[in-house]
């Protein structure tokens, strides 16, 4: 047993097709500790679902590649675990919530079917006794029981996020991957889940990851965050250093095309230019082309990651000694 | 659901009307006598005048249609064939017996094998299998059924003496009329079955019972199967109809007292009440074979109990809400 749920390190992910290699996930390291909630934050494409599908080993079969790198869960690396291995683990170890919860559920399997399925896969029980525990689950993400009867199309969004939640949370799993859980829903119903989430992995003690690209949601729910672009880390530390000290031109970026009650501005801030193509990546520093803290450097070296304190690290020329050397130049 | 049903039998009414003024019309004014058909050349003007009177003939169409109509709803007659002079549901009722046994076994073997196998090229797509699997299905969907027909009864009947060429008078006479038939409707099976089940093995339902750590066996036949089973079972109703009462061809060739060559015949004749009490018993048993489809797809898809109890009124009652808030 270490005291890491889930030790992530140098990970590369490639899609590869006849065409073209996507490089999804760059190179990419972190760490969770057990119970705690990380934050992986990132615009559409920069590959924090590719990270978690992953560590879930559900890559898209031919087409998805683990290149290096090893993900240990619990200090086993699951990479070199067999496909039977990671059904059990599956489910059971590591649970995942997926983004649209409309389309998440069988529709021809009533939901009790569905969340006793998993609870049957994992534990030795009998069918009466997994549906039973299936009612308990309805009872706890707050849908009456006896609605366990009923199919998927009978539920309204909101409610069909809390049956996907109770799936996943079944087998009371020690990780939990939550792919963007409330962005299919909205506003009001977003905060009653989240609500829901953290009290409910607060009582298992269950480690989260949770996927978003929702700062504010982070802010509320995460105790560290990692900020992806272009299938980098480019920024990872505690909630409160980056939200109060962000490092990477990118995540201040970020903050700034938020909008904000205290100014009055008629354009949020943009970020320039569109997302780096992960199919033809610079070699340089990969966020060079939209940045504005930029210099001649910037396109010559691919910066490494720069541990700033004990609880902050960001990858970006500007940290480093040559940075300083070219200023006082 | 009971009131869908009756809804749906409902329907039958003006089917049947329908169906019965066209045909009653291609009887009147089609040109010949049926009397004169009946009796022969060799009959007397006189005779013909008394058979046209003994069948009705000289009162005004109206009259005779009201008649017709009449003797169908209060004694379930559908009139006397012209040639035989048996009543015409006598006659039709062992024949689409028949039909109705050979469609069955063909649909059965043309689903059953046409599943299997565009599930197997589902699964291994775009690989050797996927291609054999989908150019034998081709192969006998192109091939013209009265061909495989007759190199059925070459192989089977004239060179290994094991099925009758002809007839229907013990089982066997069944098997190659329904492989026949069945045969040819594998194709269409094996490509509904194999795209409807890459989009669901597509969808996020089944990425979430992967999730769950189910294995890909039971995916497959637990979680995709069903879903894909839909538009197949759409399918299969609609080839039973086509099946009943188009079989003419092929009960022609294996010699097989069907109701598609009796009605045939029965044109060639000019034996009107059988081409009409044919056409009607075939309307009603069609409409009823899709009421029944219809109803079992509530056994697949649950979602369609909502709208089928409900008749799909529930649109039109919120619209009303929506409209009237406004």
């Amino acid at each position: 047993m270490s005291e890491n749920m889930l030790n992530v390190e140098n990970l590369v992910i490639h899609y590869e097709t006849d065409e073209e290699v996507v490089e999804a996930v760059n190179n990419i390291s972190f760490r969770l500790k057990k119970g705690e909630v990380l934050g992986l934050v990132g615009e559409t494409g920069a590959g924090k679902t590719t990270t978690a599908l992953g560590i879930m080993g559900l890559l898209p079969p031919k087409v998805g590649h683990v290149i290096q790198g090893k993900i240990e869960l619990d200090g086993e690396n699951l990479f070199d675990k067999s496909e039977r291995e990671m059904r059990n683990i599956r489910g059971k170890k590591i649970s995942m919530i997926f983004q649209d919860p409309m389309t998440a559920l069988n529709p021809v399997k009533t939901v009790g079917e569905q969340i006793a399925e998993v609870v049957l896969l994992h534990s030795r029980c009998s069918k009466v006794e997994a549906l039973k525990r299936a009612q308990d689950m309805l009872a706890m993400v707050g849908i009456v029981p006896e609605r366990y009867k009923d199919y998927p199309h009978q539920f309204s969004g909101g409610m069909k996020q809390r049956i996907v939640i109770a799936i996943a949370l079944a087998c009371e799993p020690e990780l939990l991957i939550a792919d963007e859980p409330t962005t299919a829903l909205d506003v009001t119903i977003q905060a009653q889940i989240l609500d829901m989430m953290r009290s409910l992995q607060k009582k298992q003690g269950t480690s989260m990851i949770l996927i978003t690209h929702d700062l504010g949601v982070v802010a509320e729910m995460c105790d560290h965050c990692a900020v992806m672009y272009a299938g980098e880390l480019v920024e990872y530390g505690t909630v409160e250093e980056i939200f109060d000290n962000p490092k990477h031109p990118y995540t201040k970026a970020l903050y700034q095309s938020i909008p904000s009650l205290d100014k009055d501005v008629d354009r949020l801030h943009v970020v320039p230019g569109m997302v780096t193509d992960p199919s033809n990546l610079p070699e340089y520093c990969s966020f060079a082309d939209r940045c504005e803290a930029k210099c001649d450097l910037c396109e010559k070296a691919d910066p490494k990651m720069i541990r700033l304190n004990e609880e902050h690290c960001v990858k970006c020329l500007q940290y480093t000694k040559e940075w300083e050397g070219k200023i006082n130049e | 659901m009971l009131k869908y049903i009756v809804k749906r039998i409902l329907y039958l009414i003006p089917i049947l009307f329908g169906v019965s003024i066209i045909i009653f019309g291609l009887k009147t004014f089609t040109p010949g006598d049926p009397a004169r058909q009946i009796l022969g050349n060799s009959a007397s003007e006189a005779q013909v005048q008394e058979k046209r009177e003994e069948l009705g003939l000289n009162d005004p169409v109206p009259v005779q249609y009201f008649n017709y109509v009449k003797g169908i709803v209060t004694e379930g007659d559908f009139g006397v064939s012209y040639r035989t002079g048996k009543p015409v549901l006598e006659e039709i009722a062992p024949r689409l017996l028949t039909s109705a046994k050979i469609t069955l076994g063909a649909v059965l073997i043309g689903a059953v094998i046409g599943v299997l196998l565009g599930i197997i090229s589902a699964l291994k797509k775009y690989t050797w299998v996927d291609s054999g699997v989908l150019v034998i299905s081709m192969f006998f969907q192109s091939v013209p059924e009265f061909v495989v027909a007759l190199v059925l009864i070459m192989i089977f009947a004239v060179n290994l003496h094991i099925l009758p060429a002809n007839g229907i008078e013990s089982w066997t006479g069944y098997i190659m009329p329904m492989l026949c038939i069945g045969l040819s409707s594998v194709a269409s099976y094996t490509r509904i079955t194999r795209s409807s089940m890459l989009e669901v093995l597509g969808e996020d339902y089944i990425r979430t019972a992967r999730a769950k750590g189910q294995s890909e066996k039971n995916i497959t036949y637990h979680h995709a199967l069903r879903n894909a089973m839909i538009p197949v079972a759409q399918s299969v109703g609609t080839s039973l109809g086509n099946t009943i009462g188009g079989g003419m061809v092929l009960e022609t060739v294996f010699g097989v007292p069907g109701v598609g060559k009796y009605i045939v015949d029965s044109i060639a004749q000019r034996n009107y009440p059988s081409v009409l009490g044919g056409a009607l018993i075939i309307a009603i048993v069609l409409t009823l074979i899709n009421l029944l489809v219809d109803v079992s797809f509530v056994l697949i898809d649950p979602r369609l109990k909502t709208t089928i109890i409900s008749g799909g009124k529930t649109k039109k009652k919120k619209m009303k809400k929506i409209n009237a808030a406004a």
